[in-house]
């Protein structure tokens, strides 16, 4: 066996070039793999140090479901609960400092800081607060505050200065001495690092409450977890509330995630099967070349699995060494990457981790996937029989059938390992709600998955009419073109193949560019259709309906109308059936507060049920609510239902008026639509998150420039509707950005695979340029049929590839837009891009190969032996 | 016209690099073709004839000496200029036929014309091809691909694209070697017919006496040299092979 094994390292090192860049692919297709694993291990890490940050070692959080919280009463309630060891309320609340207000009085408000106020000696019981200096609060503490690292920092606050901070009205700014910094951002993601921590009662006395907005409770000795709920279940009936426990917390996080990290696999995937198909091309012709040594070697009475070793052998090497190569760059990629997802601000991320299961993940995958590729052609050596040896020129016949085989074994074994590694479902969590469409299904990669490997199964079929097409734009070159397209027609499950890689990368990158464009107008349509208004003014804080701001505001010249409106959780009772009996369930359904005739005038909302006018004049009448129809069909509401709700005061039954297409989004649903007087009265809403603002038309920029600096002088943040979606926009776009880069590298892999191909079919037809030679063609013809045969390729490849790539990203923005009925309407600009990409990738690829035809010695091309 | 010197070659050497030694095919090889004559090249394996025939049409170029075709130094053109020439003024029949196995007789045979960038479909060229089909007697096979013919068909296709484009000189190589004796002498008999009825000049390279008797005159080259030159004339009739041999055979061949 040694010397065959030295028999491979020659065959390898025979063929430098080729050994190299199969490497390079594989390698390729290996770090996109890693930057895949090592984001998922990011994100996991991520999910479950916000997880742990925010729960710590509390067994169960008491989270207020309405605005205004829970009361000092229920806290009590809570206390007695027996078998339960600690018990720590907070207040969490957003605020500026008051300093930065009177210092900036520009047009864009300064961040505002999240006020935490905590119990001083039980809190520290169940979440650790890591000082870099100074000390923790005191029961004793009165006006001191611990503040984060980061705002130290960027407010150039230091142990013993004062902070600032604007409360209520009526309590004023208020000073704090700072008594300790935290470390870092601090334990609450969702404050950005500007985090203030204040004694309970200090910070209730800032704003002006005696509620809290959660309890974290831990069990004591000999309670179970699933106990204390129970308990907590039949103790709290006055006011409505939420529990989770610190993996339902992970798990949602996780299912936020879940779609990014499945694109990525899917992703990964492509790049891998252009790598595979790289493999798989290169031991072909190793194959093909080596024919009579192999028929030699048999002669000589070396087994088939001796001879199949000797394939795989070298597959191994290849396998091992691009693996290598792909997981270091792969950890530089993985750098890059997830700085730029963390700079999108989309997803929160710490810095990649170098976690050796990563990287022995990456290792297997990629010389597992290259064994997969290799044993397809392994299994076509080990069956060369002996008298090969005895014919003359390399024999490259591969059958259709084998190839075809090849082509699902190895997306077979793609497939199992993608579901391997697909991000943990969420096993459905207390936070839980009527979301629809979110969450990580892995149908609809897997529907992607097969649509691509059918395209690529589907494409020798239709491979003539297709090549007749793809040859149009080179009919310039008459005899170069009809040589070329008959050489690809020669061997068409190869050129599906080379095809099809190509097909499959380019696919992926329409289909993402596609569903970037499309998600990115549902938002900018989805805020046109449901905001009465052109311009958002956004509070930290609800402003009561009371306050006199809204009047001074409408009195602003050029400015038409505000309209208030609050967003905020309502309780609502589902009942699902089970075992014949209904069982009823309270759910956090996102809820909107609107003034309905301030919708009456310009036809916003789309109504698919009931009335306009009367469904939103009874909204301001009490009693109604409106449902957005992704709600109305997940629970089966009709027009003339009513629908229940766990409030505070007594269960509040309200009428279902309208069903309307879309509705306000709120965190990832869309919101039911509430008249203010029930939701001051019944929902316990304190006032507006946000105005719309209506400019009288022909006075936007009048009215904008006089909004703007009156907004900021009530600490209201004006945003441009436009910029609002575009923010949202920018962040996606980022995001789809990068997974359109991973893309891209699947069409270089496949360019890689081009480059081998066109190489071997140059060798197989060595004898026929040199008879075309002979007969007086030119080199630079012959260059020219080589390129134009790669030109063909890189149409065939560009045009299958827009239209798979057109409707997988059809079937991505169907599922990402929750069934908003937008009109498709794809990027033709940047599918143009990436189909010239294509075609450029391939006629590069077809530089090497061509030179090799037209530097053919006519001599040696037609020698005889 | 007919004593004309169409081809000449003098002084041609050509060395190759064998792994680490050089390898001298060609020691100075000087002969004239007159237009319109069949000239054979014998000898041996490895004694340079094939070697000497690629020089003649221009597919290799010499280490010294030149090759002049039909009036022009064919040894110091550039690639682009040999090519033209090549497609003008040669045809190449080789031992394996060499067909393109995706085109049809019709295509093989009018691939000198698609190359040129002629339309082999109407006009003269579909003419000629006509007329060179009828020449190997292969009219009504035009739609048939080269895996649908026997060896001896294959090798008339190879003719005929030879042929087709009336060059100056038609060079085959071993023409009958991979061919049974009886398609073989059909082959030589073609073109003998060429050469005879329509004043093909060709040279012929083979190691086979047989070949060889139908040649005007026949070139013994050994050793990187012309050996010997044997002129036959031309027979209409008695091609015996006998006296060839008789001579070569005195040779010590």
């Amino acid at each position: 066996m040694r010397r065959l094994s030295s028999l491979a390292w020659r065959s390898l090192g025979a063929r430098k070039l080729r050994s190299f860049l199969t490497m390079v692919g594989i390698g390729l297709g290996v770090a996109v793999l890693y930057v895949s694993l090592s984001a998922g291990a990011a994100m996991d890490a991520a999910v479950d140090k916000a997880a742990a940050d925010e729960i710590g070692k509390a067994d169960v959080r008491v989270l207020a479901l309405e605005e205004r919280g829970l009361s000092k009463a229920t806290v009590d309630v809570i206390d007695r609960i027996a078998g339960v060891s600690v018990v720590a309320p907070a207040l969490e609340r957003r605020s500026y400092l008051s300093a930065s207000l009177t210092q900036t009085p520009t047009a864009t408000l300064p961040p505002p800081v999240t006020v935490l106020g905590i119990d001083p000696v039980r809190e520290p019981m169940l979440h650790d607060l890591p000082l870099v200096s100074g000390r923790l609060l005191a029961a004793t503490d009165g006006q001191s505050a611990l503040i984060t690292q980061t705002l130290a920092s960027g407010e150039r606050l230091g142990l013993g200065d004062t902070i600032s901070l604007n409360g209520t009205v009526a309590a004023g700014p208020q000073d704090y001495k700072i008594v300790g910094i935290v470390r870092g951002d601090g334990p609450l993601p969702r404050a950005e690092g500007r985090l203030v921590f204040l004694p309970l009662d200090s910070a209730q006395t800032l704003f002006g409450t005696t509620s809290i907005t959660r309890v974290d409770l831990r069990a004591g000795p000999g309670v179970s977890v699933d106990e204390l709920v129970g308990q907590l279940d039949a103790t709290i009936q006055t006011q409505p509330y939420l529990l989770s426990r610190t993996q339902d917390l992970a798990d949602s996080l996780r299912a936020e995630m879940a779609d990014f990290r499945g694109a990525l696999l899917l992703v990964a995937a492509v790049v891998l099967f252009a790598g595979a198909f790289l493999i798989f091309n290169t031991l072909s012709m190793t194959v093909a070349e080596r024919g009579r040594e192999v028929g030699l070697l048999r002669a000589a009475g070396t087994t088939r699995s001796q001879v199949m070793s000797f394939v795989l052998l070298q597959a191994l090497v290849l396998g091992v060494l691009g693996s290598v190569l792909g997981v270091v760059c792969g950890i530089g990629l993985a750098v890059l990457t997830l700085s730029w997802v963390r700079s999108s601000g989309a997803l929160d991320l710490a810095a990649p981790v170098l976690s050796a299961g990563s990287i022995a993940m990456a290792l297997l995958i990629g010389v597992g996937i290259t064994l997969a590729a290799s044993l397809e052609p392994a299994w076509r050596a080990g069956r060369i029989p002996p008298v090969e040896a005895l014919r003359r020129g390399p024999n490259g016949a591969v059958a259709g059938a084998a190839r075809l085989r090849w082509l699902v074994l190895v997306f077979g074994v793609l497939a199992l390992a993608a579901l391997a590694m697909w991000p943990r479902a969420s096993a459905g969590s207390s936070t839980g709600s009527l979301a629809t469409g979110s969450g990580s299904s892995m149908w609809g990669p897997l529907v992607v998955y097969g649509l691509l490997l059918s395209t690529v199964l589907l494409l020798p079929l239709i491979l003539g009419p297709l090549l007749r097409v793809a040859g149009l734009p080179f009919r310039i070159f008459r005899n170069e073109e009809r040589l070329a397209r008959s050489s690809l027609a020669r061997d068409r499950s190869r050129t599906a193949l080379t095809a099809g890689a190509l097909v499959v990368s380019l696919a992926m990158v329409v289909a993402l560019g596609t569903a970037a464009q499309n998600v990115r107008k549902i938002g900018a349509n989805w805020l046109a259709e449901t905001i009465p208004g052109s311009e958002l003014l956004t509070s930290i804080r609800p402003i009561s309906t009371t306050d006199p701001i809204i009047g001074q505001l409408a009195a602003v010249p050029g400015i038409k109308s505000i309209s208030p409106i609050g967003i905020f959780g309502a309780p609502y009772v589902y009942t699902t059936q089970s075992g014949g009996r209904s069982h009823k369930s309270v759910v956090r359904q996102e809820a909107a507060a609107i003034v309905g005739r301030d919708y009456l005038g310009d036809g916003r909302l789309t109504f698919v049920a009931g009335d306009r006018a009367s469904a939103l004049g009874a909204l301001d009448a009490s009693g109604s609510v409106i449902v957005p129809e992704s709600l109305a069909d997940a629970a089966n509401i009709r027009v003339g239902d009513s629908v229940e709700f766990a409030t505070s005061t007594a269960p509040s039954r309200l009428h279902v008026v309208g069903i309307v297409a879309h509705s306000i989004p709120a965190g990832a649903q869309e919101a039911i639509l509430i008249g203010w007087s029930d939701a001051l009265n019944q929902f316990g809403v304190s006032g507006a998150d946000f105005y719309a603002v209506r400019f009288v038309p022909g006075q936007e920029a009048l009215g904008r420039a006089a909004l703007d600096s009156a907004a900021t002088s009530y600490a209201l943040q004006p945003n441009d509707l436009d910029r609002v979606t575009g923010t949202v926009g920018d962040a996606l776009d980022r995001i789809f950005r990068l997974l359109d880069a991973l893309a891209l590298i699947a069409v270089l892999v496949a360019g890689l695979g081009m480059v081998n191909t066109l190489s071997m079919t140059v060798l197989e037809r060595g004898r026929e340029i040199g008879v075309l030679r002979a007969t007086g063609m030119t080199s630079r013809q012959v260059w020219g049929m080589v390129v134009i045969e790669a030109g063909i390729l890189g149409v065939v490849g560009a045009i299958i590839g827009a239209l798979v790539g057109l409707a997988v990203g059809a079937l991505l923005v169907l599922w990402s837009s929750g069934g908003f009925g937008l009109a498709f309407d794809p990027p033709w600009p940047s599918i143009g891009l990436a189909v010239c990409f294509g075609i450029l990738v391939s006629i590069t690829a077809a530089i090497y190969p061509a030179g090799l035809a037209s530097r053919q010695s006519i001599v040696q091309a037609l020698q005889h032996e | 016209m007919r004593d004309a010197v169409i081809l000449e070659a003098r002084n041609l050497t050509k060395r190759y690099r064998l792994g680490t030694r050089d390898v001298d095919a060609l020691r100075g090889v000087s002969l004239q073709v007159r237009r319109g004559e069949f000239v054979a090249l014998m000898g041996p394996s490895g004694s340079g004839k094939s070697t000497l025939l690629q020089l003649l049409g221009g597919l290799d170029r010499p280490t010294s000496g030149e090759v002049v075709l039909d009036g022009e130094v064919v040894s110091h053109l550039s690639d682009a200029e040999a090519t033209r020439l090549r497609r003008e003024k040669t045809g190449f029949v080789f031992q394996f036929f060499n067909l393109i196995p995706l085109l049809d007789v019709y295509e093989n045979v009018a691939l000198p014309y698609t190359i040129a960038g002629v339309d082999p479909r109407h006009g003269d060229a579909a003419d000629r091809i006509r007329e060179v089909l009828e020449l190997v007697d292969l009219q009504g096979r035009e739609r048939n691909r080269p895996d649908q013919l026997s060896a001896g068909e294959q090798q008339r296709v190879a003719l005929a694209r030879a042929l087709v484009a009336k060059p100056a000189i038609l060079l085959a190589d071993e023409p009958t070697g991979n061919l049974d004796y009886a398609t073989g002498g059909e082959i030589l008999d073609e073109l003998w017919h060429s050469c005879d009825a329509l004043g093909q000049t060709i040279v012929l390279v083979t190691h086979d006496a047989r070949a060889a008797a139908h040649a005007d005159r026949v070139l013994v080259v050994g050793d990187g040299k012309i050996r010997d030159e044997i002129e036959l004339g031309r027979r209409s009739t008695n091609r015996d092979a006998g006296p060839l041999i008789a001579r070569l055979a005195q040779l010590g061949l």
